[in-house]
């Protein structure tokens, strides 16, 4: 670790201002010791350089799944003021609001014998990797629709279950989408990817429940061991990605007419209730409710799959939550001084997840005692956890945990070291099927790159900014 | 091939190298290509396509160029085998010429979802030109 950084405790270290030139803040991250020693300088770098935007409040902050990215660091979070704020794409990423949701099914593994039939179904039903074309047919007019109404205009047009809606962070739809500043690009990119995966790190897991850590909020979030779920991790796909490349071109001048000063050109940004600002969280609103959609159309295309094959109710696979991953919102926290009460900031969390805790009126009746259901992927062979969300969260995080295990290994050296037959071979063995559409994406993605899932969520669970609630173990895999 | 994939843990990072600017950009639009579909054949082209960009420096210039390709290969589902390029002042224009994606030829890649600034790289060098940039996975 850079001598510059402090060891604050077993979970906890800081980045002190001085570390680059203008940080108006500190940097704070949560790392175990152990994973420290492999934490990348770059990341460092970005974490700090977020430090120096205007309006940054209380410190930059960077979860034990940090690693290099561009602009923020994966793993990074940062909340603005209102008044003295900026909003930057650099702090949300390329894929607005990619994300992660899990349904539990009435299943239990016996059900299941062929694992390997039913993966082989899963790749065939919901389109994956390059150049992969949706099912799903949308108007201009659709598209508007699910700009503004997100997961709750998908189960509209027949693709889910009205009680899914109320399961999605901000009930699957934003407030703030302003259609004129989507543009006509993205809404080309937009409509043939509505219903399709993605590549890269976007998968369909099914697992099995294999651990219960809090039986209670177990009960509550209405899982239970020996439960097949099915997890689903995938974005705004081409429309979000192009909506970001648009609006760094506008905030790149934004940043000049606003005498901002940057430390990296993917810092673009512009103040928060500035034109440019605001067009921009427009748009990005409304790719945040194009991916709530998206992931909406690919639930169900795996819920019809598994009535057909298994003959079990479309009702009894609930969602159980859905969280962004990527994504800038409004919300209320207390200040520094708690004396000063609450107030309205702008949390953009990059590669991060809302991890709200006990009374929070944003969550779900049913959840509101228990925190927000948190769910952290695991990768490919590793586990994925339920967690939920704490008040030390509301207190040091803005509410906000990590959102994966993050890589620590490149795909080029993945690649080098790696093959796809290898790692599918190993992971068969394992109990694991895993199907791409090509053998380096296995390669690229294998679970030797990541950092150990459960070792990153027993940061966060020590920490005390989240709590685990449940494990659960891979059993089949799509890769995109 | 005058590009080659640097070391970067979560998305692909290019260094390109090139004599001229217009086999600058056109090297760094096949590096795009490679990562969005694995090696592949260069059969003759069958559609063609207007490209153009703009920036105000050489960075905005190739990432503004970049990003038009990469959504004539998401919109027009298109896999470039030549180029014929001209850069002039503030812009690059030209045809890219290409065929369909086919799955059974294109798809040993990964998707692209933008070109990203971070860590960019633009040198005048002895030799021509050398680019280094990050593909954001």
């Amino acid at each position: 670790m850079n001598d510059q950084i402090r060891n604050i405790s077993d979970t906890e270290w800081e980045i002190p201002q001085g570390f680059v030139s203008g940080m108006r803040v500190p940097g704070t991250f949560f790392l175990s010791h152990r994973l420290a020693e492999g934490l990348e300088e770059g990341a460092l770098t970005q974490l700090a350089n977020v430090a120096t935007l205007p309006g940054i409040l209380r410190c930059s902050l960077g979860m034990p799944d940090i690693h290099w990215g561009y602009g923020f660091p994966i793993g990074g979070v940062a909340a603005f003021d209102e008044d003295e704020g900026v909003i930057s794409p650099g702090g949300v990423g390329f894929d607005i609001n990619c994300g992660v949701r899990m349904i539990t099914t009435a299943l239990t593994a016996a059900d299941i014998p062929d694992m390997k039939g039913l993966i082989e179904d899963l790749f065939a039903t919901v389109p994956t990797g390059v150049g992969s074309k949706s099912p799903v047919r949308l108007s201009q007019h659709d598209l508007s629709n699910m700009l503004t109404d997100g997961a709750a205009n998908a189960v509209e047009l027949g693709y889910g279950m009205e009680g899914d809606v109320r399961r999605c962070e901000e009930r699957g739809a934003m407030p703030g989408a302003e259609l004129e500043f989507v543009s006509k690009k993205s809404r080309v990119r937009g409509i043939p990817q509505c219903g399709t995966l993605g590549s890269g790190n976007h998968f369909l897991e099914v697992q099995a429940i294999d651990e219960i850590a809090d039986p209670a909020t177990a009960k509550t979030f209405g899982v239970a061991e020996g439960q097949i779920c099915v997890m689903i991790h995938c974005g705004s796909r081409g429309l979000g990605h192009q909506v970001c490349t648009d609006h760094l071109k506008v905030l790149e001048e934004a940043v000049k007419k606003y005498n901002i000063d940057l430390p990296d050109r993917q810092l673009a940004c512009a103040p928060l209730h500035s034109p440019e600002g605001e067009a921009y969280f427009g748009a990005m609103a409304a790719s945040a409710n194009y991916a709530w959609a998206n992931r909406q159309i690919i639930t169900h295309l795996v819920r019809e799959l598994l009535v057909k094959k298994f003959g079990i109710a479309y009702e009894e696979m609930p969602l159980v939550y859905d969280v962004a991953h990527n994504v800038a919102k409004w919300e209320e926290h207390e200040a520094a001084d708690a004396a000063a009460g609450r107030s309205r900031v702008c949390v953009h969390r990059k590669g991060a997840t809302r991890a709200f805790g006990p009374g929070r009126s944003e969550i779900v009746q049913e959840f509101r005692d228990a925190g927000q259901p948190v769910i952290i992927p695991g990768s490919m062979g590793t586990s994925s956890y339920l967690l939920a969300g704490t008040t030390t969260a509301m207190k040091r995080t803005f509410g906000s945990t990590c959102h994966g295990a993050g890589r620590v290994q490149s795909r080029s050296s993945a690649k080098r070291s790696l093959t796809g037959a290898a790692v599918a071979s190993d992971l068969a063995k394992r109990g694991i099927i895993v199907r791409a559409p090509n053998a380096a994406a296995i390669a690229e993605e294998a679970p030797d790159v990541y950092k150990p899932s459960s070792e990153v969520v027993q940061v966060v669970h020590d920490a005390g900014i989240s709590r685990i609630v449940a494990r659960l173990r891979p059993l089949g895999v799509i890769k995109g | 091939m005058t590009f080659e994939e640097l070391e970067h843990t979560a998305d692909v990072r290019m260094r390109i190298t090139a004599p001229t600017l217009p086999e600058l950009f056109a090297e760094s639009g096949f590096a795009l290509a490679e990562t969005l579909y694995g090696e592949y054949q260069r059969d003759a082209a069958t559609v063609s396509f207007l490209i153009e960009a703009e920036g105000k420096d050489a960075e905005e210039k190739i990432v503004d160029f970049l990003s038009e390709l990469l959504f004539l290969t998401e919109t027009e589902y298109l896999v470039p085998v030549s180029f014929d390029l001209a850069a002039d002042g503030n812009a690059v224009c030209g045809t890219v010429s290409g065929v369909l994606f086919d799955r059974t030829k294109h798809a040993g890649g990964i998707g692209v979802k933008g070109i990203s600034y971070s860590g960019i790289s633009f040198t005048k060098t002895a030799a021509g030109y050398e680019l280094i940039i990050i593909f954001d996975i």
